[in-house]
């Protein structure tokens, strides 16, 4: 369902010059399944994302949706997902009804059926007393409901969930997190990032651990388990990133930027 | 592109406006507010004005002549212009004081000065008038007025000789009865002829007045109006004393009658205002929506919920730009209305007398000029909303939107404002810069001068759709560039930046590299053409030229490509390419020849070169006439194709390559390379032969063929200029190809005009056609972005999933 490979990504930076944000990323996530993307923050969670939901463009390395280039191929694979980010926030001057509306038109919905699937999806997240309600007098868990009704009203194969719950309290969470179990089990691809253990323990199929725009261990919790002789998850994160850095350090005693200039790829390869 | 996403965008970013209180009182409240409360306060202020008397020091009262009386003082002694030179109405606006006399000492010294100016020697050679004129003031006097002035103690100074009256009887008396009859018959008989008369013989009375000051500005148009009348008197009193009637000085009166009627008037009046008001509000409503609909999202966080929408950015750029054109034609035509209808109420408040006196009789404007002004209003509002939208999808927030406000209307202003220039008419050069055109063409049609409007509507449409054009693109590429939708706050340092420029360089320019090159190039020959004079001989020409060329042109896109890029060979197009792209180029040029003739043909016989440009070429034209033919092709043809194609094909083109569409690329160039060409008229034939010479850039890759075309262009134009009657009488075979159209008045040519022959033009155009053809057919080599353009542009939206 979802393949991405050596997908990279470097920022021009006026004092490092190129940043690298992402560097050979490479995953697949499968259909009824929850991949979870695990890292502190800044670890590029958030840019893989963007790029799946082809709000960024990489800058080497091919990501397919459903079977959909995200960069030679954006608004095909846009019409393939659902994205709820703490970036995608809900419209101040609309109701949760017209925004959800407003967005099934957009994915080219016709009327009648938009109707039926929005009645569908408000009486299952419980969002018909806010129905009416203007998003600037919503409190967070409210807006993220009507995140989750946009990203969802098309149907999508795929969704894509960056750091859902922050900011949500426990209970509004929870249920959020429920919500995304039941998608998956509805035979949706789904990608979750977080920087919470046990969000990730308790959702995730599958599970990245990500640090400084690299992947560092991937596989199952089991899998993971088994490679590391780790059982926590907590503790594997720990000592995967602590080598990481501490790898990272000798590496720059040895050969300086040489990294950095490695990092400096075009995008011929990729659209040729 | 899915107009039906369009229209849903539109209609949800229109109900999102409206809802929003600060667009509806800025959009609707504010005019029908604001244009009533400025009236009342205006009616509030009026009441409060009044004029200042002006203060007159007027020195040496008691030398003027009893008769005519300037200043008569009644028993207190208080001193005012005689009621026959100042009219009550002025009396009352001028305070006199004539009774503050100057110290003896310096009387004395300034009389002397004042003595000391007249030339004595060779008086008797000039006339008066002139004589009078190089009088020159006393420095003493000059500083004591300039000192009084300043002090605010008066607002203008009036000095009388002490010997004025005394002198002008003197003078008065040498008129004798019927002197001026017979000026110049008898002047040995006649005394009194205007040669006897010693003009000279009467001092000069000064007036010191501070042209910095307004009050003093003011205060010496009364006293002027005041003396200038009581000079009137004395010359009739001297007619009177020569027995010259008084009509001999004006034996005629000139009336002049206005032919114009009410309604023209009127529209003349409205058509300077109204399109200014109109711009200027379109600016300011398109601005506000663009800055909450773009920095605005990026702030509330729901720019990336649309951005990751199947909405393509395209479709989201239309649905915001047709929102903001709304707001801003709304905001423009409310504003006119309001403004208009509270104007008139004041006006006619204010009585109709005030304003026959000001000879504005301001009815309301013609209905057809509102039709006009709503229809010019469109494609403005187009560019304004493009721009205005652009511009804040790059600010961050809609604080740092609304500080882009400020260079966008300084960028804009002054095309406005120039129209308003009373000597600012519609010709080719004006009709070709943006917003001004369109406004001396909405003038134009408000006027009802049609003919007018007809002649420059093609340019003013074409630069007018090509702006909004232009900057709709921009606007859709500002929403495609991921670090300007998400751009960071980054500490800017000179030196950091340009650090980054020669360390972050890529393998060819950048679009904004190309832009600056372009702009230099632009710049130095400006101000290169500003700072050379005009050359006299050939060898001055040519020198001028050459160097033109290198320093100017070349120099900067070489060390700009030395500099920014990495891959020099890619950046010049210096490889080879196709093996027979050279001499095909060579017959591209050659065969559309005969098209280039008929267009810069039809360009000079649409808009004329002026009188000035014409007589400025007439040097040159000579110097180049007399010039060696091989010096002449190597200045004109071999240099400018070297160096031009080096800079506008070689940098300016593979930096434009990345904006992504290869023909806006080529046609960006060519208007660079058009404009390049200092005089308009050869500008637009120029743009069209950059746009052949850029389309064989890129597809060819190499500088070569375009190099040959260039050369061969301006070669077959210097040659053609050496070809004369005679050389066709000698060689008849090129009777086949070229005729002489006989020298008309009109065109002043003596020799007439090389034309070529119907025949040659078609074949030569249909050669061309299958030349372009082949070059079409050259696998040519897209940049990156083309690429990845012509990739989005394939990809089809699926059926929806459902």
């Amino acid at each position: 369902m979802i393949q991405v490979r050596e997908l990279t990504k470097t920022y021009a930076d006026l004092r490092r010059g190129q940043f690298v944000a992402l560097e050979d990323v490479s995953f697949d996530a499968e259909q009824g399944q929850i991949y979870g993307l695990l890292g502190p923050n800044g670890a590029g969670k958030t840019t893989v994302l963007r790029i799946l939901s082809t709000v960024l463009r990489p800058t080497s390395g091919t990501a397919t949706l459903n079977g959909y280039d995200v960069l030679t191929q954006p608004a095909l694979v846009r019409h393939q997902i659902g994205f709820v980010s703490t970036n995608t926030a809900v419209y101040d001057r609309m109701t949760a009804w017209e925004m959800v509306e407003y967005f099934g038109r957009l994915y080219g919905l016709d009327k009648d059926d938009l109707r039926g699937r929005m009645e569908d999806i408000f009486e299952r997240l419980k969002m018909n007393e806010i129905r009416d309600v203007l998003g600037a007098k919503m409190s967070t868990g409210m807006k993220q409901k009507v995140s989750i009704a946009r990203a969802i009203v098309h149907d999508p194969p795929v969704l894509i969930f960056d750091e859902a719950t922050s900011g949500l309290d426990v209970l509004v969470a929870r249920a959020l997190l429920q919500t995304v179990a039941e998608l998956r089990d509805h035979g949706k691809c789904i990608v979750f990032s977080t920087h919470i253990m046990r969000e990730a323990e308790r959702l995730c199929d599958r599970i990245a651990i990500m640090h400084r725009g690299h992947i560092l261990a991937e596989g199952t919790l089991a899998e993971l388990a088994e490679t590391y002789h780790e059982s926590d998850l907590e503790e594997l994160f720990f000592q995967l990133i602590s080598r990481h850095d501490e790898q990272r350090r000798d590496q720059q005693g040895h050969d300086g930027d040489a990294a950095a200039a490695e990092s400096i790829h075009t995008m011929e390869t990729r659209i040729a | 592109m899915k107009w039906t996403n369009v229209r849903l965008i539109f209609l949800r970013e229109l109900r999102d406006q409206l809802r929003d209180r600060r667009t509806l009182f800025t959009i609707a409240v504010l005019p029908l507010l604001l244009y009533p409360l400025l009236g009342m306060s205006f009616f509030y202020v009026s009441q409060f004005l009044h004029e200042k008397p002006t203060r007159v020091w007027f020195l040496g009262a008691d030398a003027l002549p009893d008769e005519p009386a300037l200043i008569v003082c009644d028993e207190s002694e208080k001193c005012v212009f005689s009621s026959e030179f100042c009219p009550k109405s002025q009396a009352d606006l001028i305070e006199l004081s004539a009774d503050a006399p100057l110290d003896a000492a310096t009387a004395r010294k300034i009389a002397q000065e004042m003595a000391g100016v007249a030339p004595a020697g060779d008086a008797s050679s000039q006339n008066g008038a002139a004589r009078r004129s190089a009088a020159r003031s006393s420095p003493t006097l000059s500083k004591l007025a300039q000192e009084t002035m300043k002090s605010g103690k008066y607002d203008v100074v009036v000095y009388v000789p002490p010997d004025f009256a005394a002198k002008l009887a003197r003078f008065q008396a040498t008129l004798r009865p019927g002197g001026g009859e017979s000026p110049s018959s008898d002047s040995d008989s006649n005394p009194s002829s205007p040669a006897d008369v010693d003009v000279d013989a009467v001092p000069t009375p000064h007036i010191f007045a501070n042209s910095a000051s307004d009050k003093s500005r003011m205060a010496k148009l009364r006293v002027d109006d005041v003396l200038q009348r009581w000079r009137e008197r004395i010359v009739e009193s001297n007619l009177e004393r020569s027995s010259v009637p008084v009509a001999a000085t004006k034996p005629f009166e000139l009336v002049t009658n206005d032919v114009a009627e009410d309604e023209m008037r009127r529209a003349a009046v409205w058509s300077k205002i109204l399109p200014f008001v109109v711009l200027v509000w379109a600016l300011t409503g398109a601005f506000y929506p663009a800055v909450d609909l773009c920095a605005g999202e990026k702030e509330r966080g729901t720019l990336e919920t649309l951005l990751s929408s199947p909405a393509q950015r395209s479709e989201i750029v239309w649905g915001k730009l047709l929102t903001i054109m709304t707001f801003s034609m709304l905001t423009s035509i409310l504003n006119m209305l309001c403004m208009g209808f509270t104007g008139l109420f004041i006006m006619q408040k204010l009585g109709a007398g005030g304003m026959a006196a000001t000879g504005l009789n301001l009815g309301p404007p013609p209905l057809a000029s509102m039709g006009w002004l709503v229809l010019g209003l469109i494609p403005i509002s187009a560019m304004f909303s493009a721009l205005t939208l652009a511009i804040a999808a790059f600010a961050r927030s809609t604080k740092e939107g609304q500080y882009y406000l400020m260079p966008l209307l300084l960028i804009t202003l002054p095309l406005m404002m120039l129209p308003m220039l009373p000597a600012v008419q519609m010709d080719l050069g004006m009709s070709l810069i943006p917003v001004t055109g369109m406004m001396l063409l909405l003038r134009s049609l408000i006027e009802g001068q049609y003919a007018d409007a007809l002649r420059y509507s093609v340019p003013v449409v074409l630069v007018t759709a090509a702006c909004c054009l232009a900057s709709i693109r921009w606007a859709i590429d500002q929403f495609n560039n991921e670090s300007v939708l998400f751009r960071e706050s980054e500490r800017f340092g000179l030196g950091t930046w340009l650090r980054h420029l020669v360390r972050d360089r890529r393998a060819t320019p950048t679009v904004s590299e190309a832009v600056l090159c372009g702009v230099l190039v632009l710049v130095l020959r400006f101000f290169a053409s500003l700072m050379a004079g005009q050359p006299d001989s050939w060898s001055e020409l040519a020198i001028a030229t050459s160097i033109m060329q290198v320093a100017l042109i070349a120099t900067p896109a070489l060390l700009m490509t030395i500099v920014l890029t990495r891959d020099r060979r890619r950046t010049l197009l210096l490889s080879l390419g196709h093996p027979l792209a050279i001499p095909m180029a060579v017959l591209l040029a050659l065969s559309l020849n005969p098209a280039v003739h008929l267009l810069s043909w039809a360009v000079q016989s649409l808009y004329p070169l002026s009188e000035g440009t014409k007589l400025a070429f007439q040097p040159l034209e000579e110097a180049i006439a007399g010039a060696p033919l091989w010096q002449l092709l190597l200045v004109m043809a071999v240099i400018p194709a070297v160096c031009e194609e080096l800079a506008f094909r070689g940098f300016i083109l593979s930096g434009m390559r990345h904006i992504g569409h290869k023909w806006a690329a080529i046609g960006l160039t060519a208007l660079m390379f058009g404009v390049a060409h200092g005089i308009l008229q050869q500008s637009l034939t120029a743009a069209a032969t950059g746009f052949v010479i850029g389309y064989l850039a890129v597809q060819c890759g190499s500088i070569w063929p375009c190099i040959a075309y260039h050369v061969t262009n301006n070669a077959a134009a210097v040659l053609a200029s050496r070809l004369t009657p005679e050389t066709l009488s000698q060689y008849p075979a090129l009777n086949w190809l070229f005729y002489f159209e006989p020298a008309t008045s009109a065109t002043g040519e003596a020799a007439g005009s090389l034309e070529f022959q119907a025949p040659l033009v078609i074949v030569a155009s249909l050669l061309a056609v299958a030349i372009l053809y082949w070059f079409r057919r050259i696998p040519f080599r897209p940049s990156d972005e083309e690429r990845l353009q012509t990739a989005l542009d394939r990809q089809s939206v699926p059926v929806t999933a459902k």
